[in-house]
């Protein structure tokens, strides 16, 4: 997910910026998913998902016009969303992802998915510190090289790479665990 | 069976939709509070606030360091009048013990040749 959706065009942002009715309803429309699904497999939760949310774009409202192109309109909302979830994650007790008994309150697996493994993975992402876990996201969701996930999150390369190593190892190591005939392959981040 | 754990998290991280009224309710919330847009991130009216005590906290520290000061040196200056007072007691009563020793030490004695 390395692009604006399809429906951002330069028209509805230009229109947003100088303030034209129903464009920034359209950009909210288009960037809906990229946001919401940050704070999402951030938090866990999907009310405190969809307020944060909503808070980054009122924050983009008032923002706008410091915004200059659309490519920095989709960096600025990875970058705010992203951060204002390791602040809501540090702030509050450890969020905990929902048991599997209530696995309906999530969104069901995807086409290619096994719903309990991705139950697992998540639960095991969550024990990641809010950091880490939003330099997998950036990787494995937004699909950023390790540069852009160290401009996005403010932090140096090395730092990225490291969390990036760190984590999948800890992943690798408590889904085997938990599956001692599971293997995973191994990949370089 | 191996497995991709790299797929595996793109498939289990992939992105949600918040659903078709999220947009509504973005800008029902704008609508209803103009001021939230006028605010900054969550995180920086907290940073704001907290960064707003520090130079009050500093201030009322050095006034209640100025006043505990000047107590301190008005405690001592009252320690040292007390003491003072007491010296000059002590040295008062020393003096008329001194003064009386030395009356009753010099004091005229009577001769033989009076008593006749």
């Amino acid at each position: 997910m390395r692009e604006n959706d399809p429906g951002l065009t330069d028209h509805d942002f230009l229109g947003a910026r100088a303030g034209e009715p129903g464009a920034f309803a359209a950009v909210v429309r288009s960037q809906q998913r990229l946001v919401y699904g940050i704070a999402l497999r951030m938090l866990g939760d999907r009310s405190l998902a969809e307020d944060l949310a909503q808070e980054v774009f009122l924050q983009l409202h008032c923002n706008l016009r410091s915004i200059e192109s659309t490519a920095h309109l989709t960096f600025w909302l990875r970058r705010v969303t992203a951060h204002r979830a390791i602040d809501l994650l540090r702030r509050r007790a450890r969020v905990q992802w929902a048991p599997l008994a209530a696995a309906e309150e999530l969104p069901a697996a995807g086409p290619q998915g096994d719903p309990l493994m991705e139950a697992r993975l998540l639960r095991e992402v969550s024990q990641l510190s809010p950091v880490a876990r939003a330099v997998l996201l950036m990787r494995y969701q937004q699909d950023l090289d390790p540069t852009e996930i160290a401009r996005t999150l403010d932090l140096s390369l090395n730092t990225v790479k490291s969390h990036l190593k760190r984590s999948l190892a800890t992943l690798r190591l408590q889904l085997s665990a938990a599956e001692p005939g599971g293997g995973l392959v191994n990949h370089e981040p | 069976m191996s497995r991709d754990l790299e797929k595996e998290l793109r498939e289990a991280l992939r992105p949600v939709d918040p659903g078709e009224d999220f947009t509504a309710r973005v800008l029902a919330r704008l609508a209803a509070d103009p001021a939230a847009a006028t605010r900054g991130s969550a995180a920086a009216p907290l940073v704001r606030r907290r960064r707003a005590w520090i130079p009050l906290a500093l201030a009322a520290s050095l006034i209640a360091a100025l006043v505990l000061g000047v107590q301190w040196q008005e405690r001592r200056e009252l320690r040292g009048l007390q003491a003072r007072r007491e010296l000059i007691e002590a040295l008062r009563v020393s003096s008329q013990k001194l003064d009386l020793a030395y009356r009753l030490v010099n004091r005229p004695h009577p001769t033989d040749g009076d008593a006749t």
